[in-house]
């Protein structure tokens, strides 16, 4: 609003612009002002405010009773402009221009005075400023002094000597007791002198014990040289001693050593030592039994509990645990070392070399896990010849595989001791599967052999100790030669098949034609996943016939464009458990036993009638024969395939064989039953 | 048994007894086994209520045809026929009530029976065998009274129109014969590859299913399943169904068809396939109905497999009996 009415003035001006003389004296009157106005200012230091104050009041009165003079005056009548209303009225102007005059000069005063306080203020805030700064120093200070007060010495740790004793035993250049007697800092370094000379004796006193310690134990060990160096001596002769023994046949030496250290097996072990040694003694001669492992370690093991109990090594693994228990479980090396612990075995083991006929060694090596309380077995096969050229009989020695199903079920896959259970929750131990490699198999027939007895689900004549092992070591034996001599006969067929060749002995050279065109083309080995992939072999797998234990294999066999392929499980138990075999056909087309009528008739021949494929006792060429028979099914089934007129050219199989019908039956089966004298094929 | 024979084990053939209770399943091994239907729907079934309650050993090859007149179940295998009676059977008395084998010529391989019917008209039981004859057997006098000779290859299929006193077979050598059954001879030869609209070359020409009612024949095998109208000897409706068919029977107003393939077809008259039933087997060899009890009315079908799938409603599988 203010800047409006400005505006309008200043618009007024610029019309009147032609230069009234009013204007003109205005700006004079303007300027005239402005050095009144300065002079004011310099006035008004000589002006005392309290005059100031009186003027004003003697001001007002006189300009009220002129007011009141100039009413009288009109109340009496007087004349509008008459001469003393005149002259009053000037008096009150004057007044008022004095009071005008007043006033400003108050406001001048009001002014001056708010400047000088705030100078005033300015100076007392800088002041104030001045004190916070001193203040904190002032602490700071107090600190540092504070900080210097509670300073700590190392000294105080040390255990010095007590004063009393320091003045008694410290010579007087270090003691110093006229500056020490009145002075604490000079005494508790005159002390700390006195225990760095006593502490530097005692390190050179220590040196010299460890030398002369040294010393002696040089000696010793010298001695204990010269006592070893008397054993070789003692040994050769005791070497040159056996010639004349084994003169006189009498290995005593060998057999006590034996006895000597089977003192020292655990009962288990000494169980099956003494059994199969009788066995071996009794009925085989050639089986032969030896004890291997660290015999001072045996004996160090073998004498607390004697002390202390009869025989169970069970409590013994109770006590380990019991102490183990009482030590928190902290780290996962704990827990490592503990489970290393729980699966120890004892430092000897039994080796039992059963011989085969044709040269072959099955070495079986028996151990004793102390703290589970179960036996283990590894194997090996030592052969006469070089078996070294078969691939696909890889897994056919392998150790975990050759002793695999020895009696049914028997995988050695699980502990057999129900207890270890327990023992291995304790431990986190959750499969024994994963230590399988390095301690061996658990088999149910070795616990039998060692004489310990587990009550499992199937409710046995219970027979414990001596009594059980020798019940089964005659039937285990029989049973294990049985197993490694028809896995060296597989192993012997597998090379022969890898070369496409189908080896077939003279006594079974009636179950099968005289010419056969198709032939074996691979023989490999295939994983049990890769079985189970196979489409054609889902329902064996359902059946409950491809087990994890089993051995799988795949077989080709062709004859011209027509491609037969076989998919093998071989059990561990062969040939006491035949393989099975599942066709696939690829020839115009794909078909599989599933599928195809006559493919299934095949895998029945091949798999169902194998009675008569099994060849002499105890049937080791069957799974050859099988191999034969398949491919004449093969030859058979190509060659009575229906020829379909429409299409030109000549057969591709010829029909060589003799058969009464091609078709039979609902299904229309071919013939794939072998005659042997007359030579011709007819239905089942 | 063992595991690798129960794996290669075959249903050829079943039968309802009269009852309609009990079921009769051969297979391959020759055996005949006995399933109650009246345990295994019952609804407090469990497993081993879907196990023959008998299992025997009636012949020595497969048991390829079973047949079940009022009293007796009829079986042939091995070139022979047996009778059993059904009250026995019940009662798992085991024991023949007598076995007749027709003369056959060739002597060096027993010729199969792969097919029988019952003709009620004389009480007879035609015998489609492997020797390339139609033999017939006088079940009152249990004499075979006649052969009918014609066929090439061996017999697959016969059937029996007892209004028209007719015999229709059908065999390896691709035709179907009808043969007047008081004379025995041979009235009419549909040589069924040689209609262009069933032949299948890339199969075969032989004929494994035959079922006639009233005027019409069905029959299939190497060639495509056709139905036929008999009057005047042409095919009226070829089904498109893979595969070769080896059983098919008239149900209602559909057809109902199985063969290679894991299924039942349901075929409608006209010629479409309506539907086509999963079913546990690889390859079927069998189908019944059973029409002799209300109560156990099911459809049971047998192949490749030792099970044998039971489908209490037409449309789908709802257990299997099992060897």
């Amino acid at each position: 609003m203010a800047s409006d009415a400005l505006k309008k003035r200043k618009a007024k001006v610029l019309r009147s612009e032609g230069g009234t003389p009013e204007m003109k004296r205005g700006r004079a009157e303007g300027d005239q002002q402005e050095s009144r106005v300065y002079n004011e200012e310099v006035e008004l230091d000589g002006r005392d405010p309290e005059q100031d104050y009186l003027q004003y009041k003697e001001s007002c009165e006189s300009l009220a009773t002129l007011m009141n003079e100039i009413q009288e005056l009109k109340a009496n009548g007087a004349k509008e402009g008459c001469a003393e209303v005149e002259q009053r009225r000037m008096q009150s102007c004057i007044h008022f221009m004095n009071l005008k005059k007043l006033n400003r000069l108050a406001h001048m005063h009001l002014k001056r005075g708010r400047d000088l306080t705030h100078e005033a203020k300015q100076k007392v805030d800088v002041l104030h400023l001045q004190l916070q700064n001193l203040l904190y120093e002032v602490m700071h200070l107090q600190k540092e002094i504070s900080k210097c007060l509670e300073f700590k010495s190392k000294h105080e740790e040390i255990d010095l000597v007590p004063v009393e004793e320091f003045y008694e035993g410290a010579p007087q250049e270090i003691s110093r007791p006229h500056l020490t007697k009145n002075d604490p800092h000079q005494l508790t370094l005159a002390r700390l002198d006195w225990e760095l000379e006593q502490r530097k004796r005692l390190a050179e006193e220590y040196k010299e014990s460890q030398a002369t310690k040294e010393k002696t134990q040089k000696t010793i060990e010298e001695k204990k040289e010269h006592l070893t160096s008397l054993q070789p001596g003692l040994n050769a002769i005791m070497q040159a001693s056996l010639p004349v023994q084994q003169y006189l046949a009498m290995p005593y030496e060998q057999t006590q050593k034996q006895t000597e250290i089977s003192r020292h097996l655990p009962p288990p072990l000494y169980v099956l030592f003494v059994q199969a040694n009788a066995y071996g003694q009794a009925c085989d001669k050639n089986l032969c039994v030896s004890i291997n492992g660290d015999v001072d370690e045996a004996k160090a093991l073998s004498k607390p509990p004697e002390d202390s109990q009869d025989d169970d090594s069970d409590s013994d693994a109770e006590e380990e645990q019991e102490k183990t228990k009482r030590r928190r479980p902290t780290a996962g090396g704990q827990l490592d070392d503990k489970r290393r612990e729980m699966l120890k075995r004892h430092p000897l083991s039994l080796c039992l070399d059963l011989k085969c006929k044709d040269g072959s060694v099955l070495h079986l090596f028996f151990y004793y896990l102390m703290n589970l309380n179960i036996m283990t077995v590894k194997t090996k096969v030592s052969t006469a010849t070089d078996l070294s050229t078969a691939i696909s009989a890889g897994d056919l020695l392998k150790s975990d595989t050759l002793l695999s199903c020895l009696y049914t079920g028997d995988q050695g896959r699980e502990t057999p001791n129900p207890a270890n259970r327990y023992q291995f929750d304790k431990v986190g131990i959750v499969c024994f599967a994963d230590y399988l490699e390095e301690l061996g198999h658990p088999y149910k027939w070795v616990q039998s052999l060692g004489g310990l007895h587990f009550p499992s689900d199937v409710t046995e004549a219970v027979c414990v100790g001596s009594s059980l092992s020798a019940s089964h070591m005659e039937s285990t034996m029989k049973l294990l030669r049985a197993r490694v001599q028809s896995r060296l006969a597989l192993h012997k067929q597998f090379a022969s098949l890898e070369h496409s060749i189908i080896p077939v002995s003279s006594e079974c050279q009636h179950l099968f034609p005289a010419k056969i065109i198709s032939r074996l083309a691979r023989w490999t080995t295939i994983t049990q996943e890769e079985y189970m992939e196979l489409p054609y072999t889902c329902h064996v797998t359902e059946a409950g016939l491809a087990k994890e234990t089993d051995l799988y294999f795949m077989g080709v066999v062709e004859r011209g464009t027509a491609r037969l392929q076989a998919a093998v499980v071989l059990s561990p138990r062969y040939p006491e458990i035949s393989p099975v075999f599942s066709l696939s056909l690829s020839w115009k087309g794909e078909r599989t036993g599933r599928t195809d009528d006559n493919l299934r008739a095949i895998e029945s021949e091949v798999n169902v009638f194998k009675n008569e494929l099994q060849g002499p006792r105890p049937g080791h060429q069957l799974l050859t024969n099988q191999f034969v028979r398949l491919c004449v099914c093969l030859d058979v089934y190509l060659e009575t395939e229906e020829h379909d007129d429409g299409v030109e050219g000549p057969r591709e199989f010829p029909r060589e064989k003799m058969c009464l019908r091609t078709v039979r039956g609902p299904n229309r089966l071919k013939p794939f039953k072998y005659n042997h004298p007359q030579g011709f094929f007819s239905h089942r | 048994m063992g595991p690798v024979e129960l794996l290669h084990m075959s249903v050829f053939s079943q039968s309802f007894s009269p009852c309609g209770r009990f079921l009769a399943a051969g297979n391959n091994y020759g055996e005949i086994a006995l399933f109650s239907l009246s345990a295994a729907l019952s609804p407090d079934a469990t497993a081993l209520s879907q196990k023959p309650i008998l299992t025997f050993t009636a012949h020595e090859g497969p048991v390829f045809s079973l047949v079940s007149t009022d009293c007796q179940l009829l079986s042939a295998g091995n070139g022979e026929v047996s009778a059993w009676s059904w009250s026995e059977l019940i009662k798992k008395n085991v024991k023949a009530l007598w076995t007749k084998k027709p003369k056959y010529r060739s002597s060096l391989e027993i010729p199969e029976i792969n097919s029988m019917k019952l003709q009620s008209r004389d009480n007879s039981l035609v015998i489609g065998a492997g020797d390339n004859n139609v033999h017939i057997l006088d079940l009152e006098h249990g004499v075979f009274k006649s052969v009918l000779q014609g066929h090439s290859d061996y017999i697959h299929c016969v059937s029996v129109r007892e209004r028209e006193a007719e015999i229709l077979s059908g065999g390896e050598d691709g035709a179907v014969r009808i043969w007047d059954s008081r004379t025995g001879q041979s009235v009419h030869c549909i040589e069924v590859y040689k209609y262009e609209t069933c032949a299948r070359p890339q199969y075969g020409k032989w004929i494994s299913c035959l079922t006639t009612d009233s005027d019409w024949m069905l029959c299939g095998g190497g060639p495509s399943l056709s139905l036929w109208h008999l009057r005047s000897l042409s095919p009226t409706s070829v089904f498109p169904l893979s595969g070769c068919q080896r059983y098919s029977v008239f149900h209602q107003d559909m057809i109902l068809a199985v063969g290679e393939g894991p299924f039942v077809s349901h075929c409608l008259l006209g010629g479409d396939v309506k539907a086509q039933i999963p079913c546990s087997l690889q390859s079927v060899n069998t189908l019944q109905l059973n029409s002799n009890s209300t109560e156990h009315q099911v459809l049971t079908v047998g192949g490749s497999s030792k099970h044998i799938d039971v489908f209490t409603n037409l449309s789908y599988r709802a257990f299997s009996l099992s060897f």
